[in-house]
C-alpha cells in the first residue's frame, strides 16, 4: 500500500502491468479517457454505481478505476477529546477498507483486472464538503469520467443538507458525470 | 476580595442582604446544585448567582435552563449570563423535518472570541473553572426580543408596512449581514430564530444571541442558518406568520385570497405557512416577494450562501448595499 501526500491513503490491488504506445499527448488523452473515478460511501446506491460501472466497462481493456471514499473526522465541537476522534476515524478507516475490498471484488467479478482498480481513502481532519474533495480529486487525477450514486433527497433535505451528486453535476468540468440512482 | 468586601458588594449590587453563610463554588461541573445566592469564584472574580435563565420560546413559559445562570459581576455590578458546560444532543424539528442537533460550549466560546466588539452579536468571554470546565461569561443584553417587538405592534399590516417596516427591514438586513460575516469566518449561528435577536434598550441595536448549536453535516454548512434567516425575513415582511387556517378564519375577502393560493405558495418546511405574502398584501414589492419565494415549495433554486440572499435583498429598494 502506498501513501500519497496529504491524508489520502491509496492502494492498488495489484501493481500496474504498464506499457502503452503512441505520443505522450496521445497516451495522456487515452489515459484520461480510460480513468474513471467512483465516489462511494457505505450506501446501497454506491454499490449500484459500482455494479453499473463493472457491467458497462468490463469490455474496456484499458479502463482504470479509482474508488474514492472520504472520511470526515468528527468536529471537535461534537467530540472535544482528540483521542476519541482518532478512535472513531481509525474504526471508520477499517470499516471502509473492508467495504472497499468487497467493492473491488465485485468489480473483478465483472472482469475488470485487479491491477486496474485503485482504492483511495481520503481522511479530513477539518470537516469538509465531500463534493469539494471529489471535485479536487477529479481535477488533480485527470479522470475522464466520474461516477456517483444518488439516494434521492427531498427538496427540504437538499435545502438543509445539500446534495453531493447535484454539486458534482453542476461543477465537474472536462469529464463525463454518471449519476446512478 | 475579603468576605466582608463580598458581603458589601452583594448588598450594593443586589439590594438584598447577603446570606448568613456564603457558599463559594469553584467547580461548576454539578451545575444543577448551583443555586441563587451562591457565589462563583472564577479566575479571582466573584459572581453572585441570581437564578436560572428560562427557555422562554415564543412567549410561552418555559423550563429553567439549569446550565445558564443569571448573575452579577461583583467587581462591576454588571448583569451577566453565565453559561456552564452542558453537552446534549437532540432531534430538532424544523417544520416537518427532524435534524440531530448538538449543544457545543466550545463552539460558542470560539465564536465569542471571533465576534469580540461586533455590535450585532452578544459579547462575552470564556474562562476555565478550577477543574478546567469552560465557563462563558456573557454580558446581559437589556432589551426586547425581536419576536415580542413585532408581535406587540398595535397596528394593521398596511400601516406597519408603510411606516415601520423600512427601518425594521434595514435593521434585519444588517443582522443578516452580521451572519454573513460569521459565515465568512467559517462559523454558523446554528439557531437563528426571531427570539434570538434582542433589540437593545437605548441604542436600539439588534443583536444575535445564543450560538451554541452545531450539526454533524458539512455538505451545505449554511443551510440551517439560511432556513432560520428565511423565517426571520418572512416574519418581518408579514408582521408575523400567516397560516392557511388563520386566513380561512378571517372570512370575507380573505376567502378569495385563500382560493388563489397554490401549493407552490406555501413554505417548503411548514405546509400550512404562507410564503407568497404578495397574494395577501398586494403592496409588497415584487422583488421582495421573490426573495421570500426562494423559501417556498415552488422554489427551483435555493440560497446556499448568505451573500446570495443579501445580493437579492440589496435590489429590493429598501437597503442600498451589502458587504462583499
Amino acid at each position: 500500500m502506498s501513501v500519497v501526500p496529504g491524508a489520502t491513503a491509496e492502494r492498488t490491488l495489484i501493481p500496474h502491468a504498464g506499457g502503452s504506445s503512441g505520443s505522450l499527448a496521445d497516451r495522456m488523452e487515452h489515459s484520461m479517457k480510460s480513468k474513471v473515478l467512483i465516489a462511494i460511501d457505505h450506501s446501497e446506491n454506491a454499490l449500484k454505481a459500482v455494479d453499473y460501472v463493472g457491467r458497462i466497462l468490463s469490455c474496456h481493456p484499458d479502463v482504470d478505476i479509482s474508488l474514492l471514499r472520504v472520511i470526515n473526522e468528527p468536529s471537535p465541537d461534537l467530540m472535544p477529546d482528540s483521542n476519541d476522534r482518532r478512535r472513531v476515524v481509525d474504526q471508520m478507516k477499517e470499516e471502509t477498507l473492508r467495504f472497499m475490498e468487497t467493492v473491488g471484488v465485485r468489480l473483478t467479478g465483472c472482469g475488470i483486472p485487479e491491477s486496474r482498480i485503485h482504492l483511495k481513502i481520503q481522511t479530513c481532519q477539518k470537516v469538509t464538503s465531500v463534493a469539494e474533495l471529489i471535485l479536487h480529486e477529479l481535477r488533480t487525477g485527470q479522470y475522464g469520467t466520474v461516477v456517483i450514486g444518488r439516494r434521492g433527497v427531498s427538496k427540504r433535505e437538499e435545502f438543509l443538507f445539500g446534495s453531493v451528486s447535484n454539486r458534482i453535476v453542476r461543477e465537474a468540468k472536462d469529464c463525463a458525470v454518471w449519476v446512478v440512482e | 476580595m475579603t468576605e466582608q468586601q463580598i458581603r458589601d458588594k452583594i448588598r450594593q449590587y443586589s439590594h438584598f442582604a447577603p446570606p448568613d453563610k456564603l457558599r463559594i463554588v469553584t467547580d461548576t461541573s454539578e451545575f444543577m446544585s448551583i443555586r441563587a445566592g451562591d457565589l462563583l469564584e472564577l479566575d479571582g472574580h466573584f459572581y453572585l448567582i441570581r437564578g436560572e435563565e428560562i427557555e422562554g420560546r415564543f412567549g410561552l413559559d418555559g423550563e429553567p435552563k439549569f446550565w445558564v445562570k443569571k448573575a452579577i459581576d461583583l467587581e462591576s455590578g454588571q448583569a451577566k449570563v453565565i453559561k456552564l458546560v452542558f453537552h446534549e444532543s437532540f432531534l430538532m424539528r424544523l417544520g416537518e423535518l427532524q435534524i440531530r442537533c448538538f449543544r457545543s460550549p466550545h463552539k460558542e466560546s470560539r465564536i465569542l472570541d471571533k465576534v469580540r466588539d461586533h455590535p450585532h452579536f452578544m459579547q462575552g468571554f470564556t474562562i476555565r473553572d478550577q477543574v478546567g470546565n469552560l465557563v462563558r461569561i456573557i454580558d446581559k443584553i437589556q432589551g426586547t426580543r425581536y419576536y415580542d417587538f413585532i408581535n406587540d405592534l398595535n397596528m394593521d399590516h398596511e400601516q406597519y408596512f408603510h411606516e415601520i417596516f423600512p427601518l425594521v427591514f434595514k435593521n434585519i438586513v444588517t443582522c443578516i449581514d452580521a451572519i454573513h460575516e460569521l459565515h465568512k469566518n467559517g462559523e454558523v449561528h446554528g439557531d437563528i430564530r426571531n427570539d434570538h435577536v434582542i433589540i437593545e434598550r437605548g441604542s436600539s441595536v439588534y443583536k444575535w444571541i445564543d450560538f451554541d448549536y452545531t450539526y454533524e453535516w458539512a455538505e451545505n454548512p449554511f443551510g440551517v442558518d439560511l432556513f432560520g434567516l428565511g423565517n426571520v425575513l418572512l416574519f418581518t415582511v408579514g408582521k408575523g406568520f400567516f397560516n392557511v387556517t388563520e386566513v380561512a378564519r378571517k372570512g370575507g375577502l380573505w376567502e378569495k385570497v385563500l382560493a388563489e393560493l397554490t401549493t407552490d405558495d406555501m413554505s417548503l418546511f411548514f405546509s400550512h405557512r404562507i410564503i407568497n405574502l404578495k397574494k395577501l398584501f398586494p403592496y409588497i414589492p415584487q422583488g421582495l416577494n421573490e426573495v421570500l419565494m426562494h423559501f417556498s415549495k415552488g422554489a427551483e433554486v435555493f440560497y446556499e450562501k448568505t451573500s446570495e440572499l443579501l445580493d437579492d435583498l440589496g435590489t429590493c429598494g429598501y437597503y442600498p448595499g451589502v458587504t462583499g
